[in-house]
């Protein structure tokens, strides 16, 4: 046994300490916690930790095999996505105990704060005292045992598991019912209780999910396809756009579901142009290997950074709204091309990690998917918080999509209608922000970069948060961001487009003095390389590219994804249309998209007058419409030159 | 978004170490806040003489004594007496006689100059930067006395300025503070309310609200934990947030609970936080039994009982 005085260490190199003391397997004491904040977090060894006293939010977060052994009280996030191993608090646990835990078991001898295991997946989370309001919220599975009584609203909104309520059981939360115990369930919790030493009381309440709302009945109807650059906003009033959203809640009599983004007309980056004449760009064979392109994202507060070839990235898309074999393609095409990919929510395949040179490794609200084992083998971290086709929206993937496989990698029952929460169970604030990065630096070593993926909102608020929680970059996405599935209510009219999100963003961060303190990669409706230009010009150290790598990648816009039988094996778990798709083709095809992008970027840039992508800025732009003059700040100028010229170029 | 602390002596001796007590326990959450730090420390003045704080910007183009000299010269207007003056940081602080409505008078100061407090036994310091850096600009470890309030702010919708720190002063209202977590989401339609019965607001900052809410109700006769009572029902939104009066300290916290809080309390002291990590602060090395306040509750302490 080896004790670490918190006295005289910090908890940073007590967990340093710790981590090598697991690989040693030896036990180790820790003394004076006053409940500080994150012991023990991402401890990965089957050895016995002993807190002398309280410790503070996330202990024992992010860890497999432990055991850990807390003499008093905890605060939030005890266990916070635990994958085996067990915590004993001897006294009392703040809010969210047993968050996300994927298979431990977790006991509380004093009382328990509010929405214990939420979003949990699997394990065993017990209370010997009272538990607070909504026990058991959204979890997707494992067991909840509460001695004294169950707060209010027990079982919000679970999609499966089980919870045991010996005391009172105060109130049911929505969709939630009581049912009847079987004697070996009754035996298989004294059995738990006898190996912690709880006494046994003598009944409990069962309560289980009632299964009565947000079923996925009739998945949506395929429709008619109409092209994705009809805009519903044209000039023709009942256009076809519109008569096919009619026809379409003719049938469904409420809001429609669909992929892809925005199909308005919105002020966007061809609504800006370049102010040079660009006609002799892209006359320069050897242009690439004359303009530095090279980028590094993520190690502005030290962690190793993202290396990119240029300033270009994939945007987050999941294996889930996206098959294996197309996250697969990306991977390959990303690596091809030495930029990042992204896992986007639900988890990270063997074949990505392994195909993708570069992968940043996505935190959503259901933590599917997520776990420390994952977080080591990224290169980067991202806490989504929003994205720009549904701000402040959480998801649904209908039953079908959801596959064995991807099932297990999220940790939950296959063949559930999954819903994903829009909000994170542990951040309800900028304060508790700070907390939860830091969990996540502490768990992989302080050596990779942490993201936030924001849909552009309240970008001036938002972005400074971004900048005072720590991140090292900012995924700033705006309305123009597509999506697998969601309301095109929503995609077309909630959020703020792009190009005004990057404008604001930079002026946020002007405004605190922190321009140089956190880095900015744009995305939302980028579509080439001319697109990221104007964006690099406006202050993003990089752009990310979602739809337009997947067109490359085969899609054929047909706007089908939410139906899940994507007939080119994109959009589907369906392995009868998955087998179309074919990753290696797909994956050259993606790789030489992106090399146009890079030739484009490369030969703008020359005939702007650098040899660097990092001299581009704000002055090489002008606004050919009067509204992007006014959102960008830019000279409304839209008689300089050949206005197609001045946009991209005679020869791009 | 933000830390917040509070603490109560219960002896009858008035000479605790409140400000330092209260700049361990916001050292110890400071990563809740790290733009601004503020506290609202109590002492009783026995010769009922009000303590009055004013910001003098640095920033401003005018000379200090300027504006100081306008302050004083208002406050004789007002039919106040000088007694004592002292600059503190960027803070003018003067001890007056006073014997008209402190509320006018609060109103006619706050239209002259930047009132931080008003008070027989409250006085509020508030700047950017760490708990540390107050400290050293305000030597707020110097202070002694009953009980006190501590702030750290991490500013999401409001400016970085030491006006929108908090604790913020019940604006017209002597020896009443609050320090608040969370957002109050029908700020306008309260403020508004309020505004139309002639109570001023010195800041578009929503925490200001339950200052001016509370006080209202404790003119009024209305006892505070009966005020904090109604609070749970008239404010919207994510709230906890602790208020101190003269002989008083008493916190509430929303239904939702989705602002942290927890406290600690013996025969010495009660102590209230955000997280446990500042209460240990005042204890190191002991694992303490702390109480977290359910949702939707309030409670006070009283120096008296």
């Amino acid at each position: 046994m080896v004790a670490l005085d918190l006295a005289t260490l910090s908890v940073r190199d007590a967990n340093a300490q710790l981590r090598t003391l697991g690989e040693a397997g030896e036990d180790v004491e820790i003394l004076n916690p006053d409940a500080r904040h994150h012991i023990g977090v991402g401890l990965t060894a089957p050895i016995n930790v002993t807190v002398q006293g309280s410790a503070g939010y996330f202990c024992a977060g992010l860890t497999d095999q432990a055991q850990f052994n807390v003499s008093h009280n905890v605060g939030w996030g005890v266990g916070d996505n635990m994958y085996s191993g067990s915590v004993v608090v001897g006294g009392n646990a703040g809010a969210i105990p047993g968050v996300a835990i994927r298979g431990a078991e977790i006991v509380i001898k004093g009382n328990m704060g509010s929405r214990a295991g939420q979003v949990m997946k699997a394990g065993t989370l017990c209370c010997a005292g009272n538990a607070n309001f909504m026990a058991g919220y959204m979890m997707y599975g494992g067991t909840i045992i509460i001695l004294g009584d169950s707060g209010e609203r027990v079982g919000e909104d679970m999609s499966s598991g089980e919870i045991f309520v010996a005391g009172k059981v105060e109130d049911l939360g929505s969709d939630a019912m009581l049912t009847d115990l079987d004697q070996k369930e009754i035996e298989g919790i004294h059995a738990f209780l006898d190996r912690y030493g709880i006494k046994a009381p003598k009944g409990f309440s069962k309560i289980i999910n009632a299964g009565k709302k947000l079923r996925y009945g009739t998945p949506e109807t395929p429709m008619r396809s109409i092209p994705f650059n009809a805009f519903s906003g044209d000039s023709v009033y009942w256009n076809p756009k519109i008569q096919e959203d009619i026809a379409i809640k003719a049938q469904s009599g409420r809001y429609r579901i669909r992929g892809y983004g925005g199909a308005r007309p919105l002020p966007h980056l061809s609504d800006i142009g370049f102010r040079k004449d660009l006609a002799g760009a892209g006359t320069d064979r050897d242009v690439i290997e004359k303009i530095h392109m090279a980028t590094e994202i993520g190690g502005i507060n030290g962690a190793r950074p993202l290396k990119l070839s240029m300033p270009v990235m994939i945007a987050p898309m999941s294996y889930g709204a996206l098959s294996r074999s197309t996250k697969y393609a990306i991977a390959m095409g990303s690596a091809m091309s030495g930029i990042a990919e992204n896992t986007g929510e639900g988890g990270m395949s063997d074949a990505q990690r392994d195909a993708a040179g570069q992968l940043i490794f996505q935190c959503l609200g259901g933590r599917l998917g997520w776990n420390i084992h994952d977080m080591r083998r990224a290169d980067a971290l991202e806490i989504y918080i929003s994205q720009g086709a549904k701000p402040g929206l959480g998801g649904q993937l209908m039953a079908k999509k959801v596959t064995a496989e991807l099932a297990e990698i999220r940790g939950i029952p296959p063949g559930i209608d999954l819903r994903s929460p829009s909000r994170h169970p542990d951040i309800l604030g900028a304060d508790d922000l700070v907390i939860k990065v830091e969990e996540f630096r502490e768990a992989t070593g302080y050596e990779l970069p942490v993201s936030v993926k924001l849909g552009a909102g309240r970008i001036r608020d938002d972005i400074k948060i971004a900048s005072k929680d720590g991140f090292d970059f900012v995924e700033l996405d705006g309305m123009q961001g597509s999506t697998g599935a969601g309301s095109a209510e929503v995609i077309d009219n909630v959020g703020i487009p792009t190009l005004p999100a990057i404008i604001e963003a930079i002026e946020a961060l002007e405004e605190i003095g922190a321009r140089d303190k956190i880095q900015l990669v744009l995305m939302g409706g980028l579509r080439d390389g001319v697109d990221a230009v104007k964006g690099l010009c406006l202050g993003a150290d990089a752009v990310a590219f979602g739809t337009s790598v997947i067109i490359a990648g085969g899609c054929i816009s047909c706007m089908q994804c939410h139906v899940g039988q994507c007939v080119t094996g994109i959009a589907t778990q369906d392995p009868e249309h998955e087998k179309r798709y074919q990753p290696k083709v797909e994956a050259s095809n993606i790789h030489r998209f992106l090399e146009s992008v890079r030739w484009q970027i490369a030969a703008i840039t020359q005939a702007l007058g650098y040899d660097d992508v990092r001299g581009l800025n704000r002055d090489d732009l002008v606004a050919l419409t009067p509204e992007a003059a006014d959102i960008t700040g830019l000279p409304y100028e839209p008689l300089v030159g050949d206005a197609s010229v001045q946009q991209v170029g005679s020869h791009l | 978004m933000c830390g917040i602390a509070g603490v109560m002596y219960r002896g009858s001796d008035k000479d605790f170490g409140t400000g330092e007590a209260l700049i361990r326990m916001l050292d110890g959450c400071q990563h809740r806040g790290p733009d601004s730090t503020g506290f609202a420390l109590y002492s009783p003045e026995a010769s009922g003489r009000l303590k009055l704080r004013f910001f003098i910007d640095p920033e401003s183009e005018s000379d200090d004594e300027v504006a100081i000299d306008a302050i004083r010269q208002r406050l004789i207007e007002l039919g106040a007496a000088i007694e004592e003056e002292a600059r503190a940081g960027d803070n003018y602080r003067v001890t007056i006689r006073y014997d008209g409505d402190i509320q006018k008078l609060s109103y006619e100061m706050e239209h002259a100059a930047k009132v931080i407090s008003i008070g027989t036994s409250l006085e509020i310091v508030k700047d950017v930067g760490t708990a540390h850096d107050v400290d050293d600009r305000y030597h707020v470890n110097e202070f002694h006395g009953t009980h006190g309030l501590g702030h750290v702010r991490l500013a999401t919708e409001s400016d970085v300025k030491p006006e929108a720190s908090h604790p913020f002063w019940a604006t017209g209202f002597a020896d009443i503070a609050i320090v608040h977590n969370g957002q109050i989401t029908n700020y306008w339609k309260m403020r508004r309310r309020l505004e139309q019965q002639d109570f001023e607001f010195s800041t578009d900052n929503d925490s200001e609200l339950i200052a001016v809410y509370l006080a209202d109700k404790l003119a009024q006769g209305v006892k505070l934990q009966d005020a904090l009572s109604t609070s749970i029902d008239d404010l919207d939104g994510t709230f906890s947030f602790l208020v101190s009066t003269g002989d008083e300290i008493g916190y509430a916290k929303d239904r939702l609970a989705a602002k942290p809080m927890i406290m600690y309390e013996d025969d010495e002291l009660v102590a209230i936080a955000s997280e446990e990590v500042s209460l240990n602060r005042l204890f190191p090395g002991r694992a303490l039994n702390t109480r977290e306040p359910a949702p939707g509750t309030y409670a006070t302490w009283s120096r008296s009982t």
